[in-house]
């Protein structure tokens, strides 16, 4: 085969993060080409530069990157095999630590401990959980009495029931799926990506 | 001694149900996972579950308990903490618990709305473009002028009857 005619495929990834403003094609996609030296000369090909001072965000459309590896190799074809657009962020990597980021967790942690414990006991306030227990006490045995063994087990009901719900106890997970939440943060991440890259093309900012 | 077995049973069953009902709810719209993303913390999730999961359980047993758990007498009448000291550290007690678990609910109340479309349906069909931002500070706006009418005018007491 003649230099510079054998398939390239390309897979994007949907969002990268990277800490430095020059960005090679090597940084946001999957290379794969039978030729080794086309391979290596393709992932070095530079896709960005971000400003000094400028956004720190940006979307490149597969086109951009297609145009790129044809202006080098006009003979090669190109296979999109990932995403068409990609999110391109340059984060600072001592942005994200310290003591402004443990005043954030701890903020978090304290929205979510005084919420959910606020939201059980309206729940309980709303059904009047006292007196179904008072009733269903005098239901079952007969006649009044100390219904404790139905507010003790109740509430071991109700941990158990959420620990099996978020499937974990402290760090450790009790079977290896990801917990609820988890799955909820990557749906949440994927469709923060998508409106950021479609708000990108309705503006004509993006790169292609 | 068997009907207490059977209580047992069924009253820890309805706990089961009772968190999978509440925090299906939680879940789905997606509180904690926007709190995480927007305070850039995606790697803590499983501190914030473990929080969910304290809060609940304290909020538990506070509330089923609620007899037993009136530790504001309690330290009162052992004499642990003076009535002065109390006042404070009390108050900011309450304080914290408001602040925290009102941001808590307001997010949540939203979060429902935002989830049924309401807002994008709305603004949609009267072509609205511009000032979604005076929008979203008005909605907070008018939730705090009805909080604070509701508390002031008693309507809990009545039901607004």
């Amino acid at each position: 085969m003649a230099e510079g005619k054998a398939d390239i495929y390309i897979k994007m990834e949907q969002n990268t993060e990277v800490t430095k403003p020059d960005v090679y094609l090597k940084d946001i996609a999957d290379i794969v080409c039978s030729e080794k030296n086309m391979a290596a000369k393709i992932k070095a090909i530079k896709i960005h530069k971000f400003k000094e001072n400028g956004i720190q965000k940006v979307v490149i459309s597969i086109t951009k990157i297609i145009t790129m590896i044809q202006e080098i190799y006009p003979d090669a074809s190109v296979q999109n095999i990932g995403e068409t657009d990609a999110l391109l962020e340059l984060v600072n990597v001592n942005k994200h630590k310290g003591f402004v980021q443990g005043m954030k967790i701890a903020f978090v942690a304290a929205v979510s401990f005084f919420g959910t414990s606020f939201t059980i006991m309206s729940y309980h306030n709303d059904i009047g959980i006292s007196s179904i227990f008072e009733k269903f006490y005098i239901m079952v045995m007969g006649n009044p009495g100390n219904s404790a063994v139905l507010e003790i087990s109740y509430s071991i009901g109700l941990s158990l029931g959420i620990i099996i719900f978020f499937n974990h106890i402290g760090g450790r997970r009790i079977t290896k799926d990801p917990t609820p939440i988890e799955v909820e943060m990557r749906i949440y991440e994927e469709q923060v990506n998508k409106a950021l890259i479609k708000t990108a093309s309705r503006e004509g900012k993006e790169e292609s | 001694m068997l009907g207490k077995i059977f209580l047992g049973i069924i009253s820890m069953s309805a706990g089961f149900f009772a968190a999978g009902g509440v925090f299906t709810v939680l879940i789905t719209v997606g509180l904690v996972p926007r709190f995480a993303g927007k305070t850039h913390t995606g790697g803590k999730v499983m501190l914030y579950e473990d929080f969910v999961v304290a809060g609940t359980i304290v909020g538990c047993i506070l509330s089923v308990f609620e007899k037993q758990c009136q530790f504001g007498s309690f330290l009162l009448e052992k004499g642990i903490v003076s009535e002065a000291v109390w006042t404070i550290l009390g108050n900011i007690l309450l304080l914290v618990f408001g602040l925290f678990a009102g941001m808590f609910i307001g997010c949540f109340a939203l979060a429902i709305a935002e989830m049924l479309n309401t807002i994008p349906i709305f603004a949609r069909r009267i072509g609205f473009r511009h000032g979604i931002g005076i929008a979203i500070l008005s909605v907070a706006l008018g939730k705090l002028v009805g909080s604070i009418i509701y508390f002031m005018q008693g309507v809990y007491r009545y039901g607004g009857r």
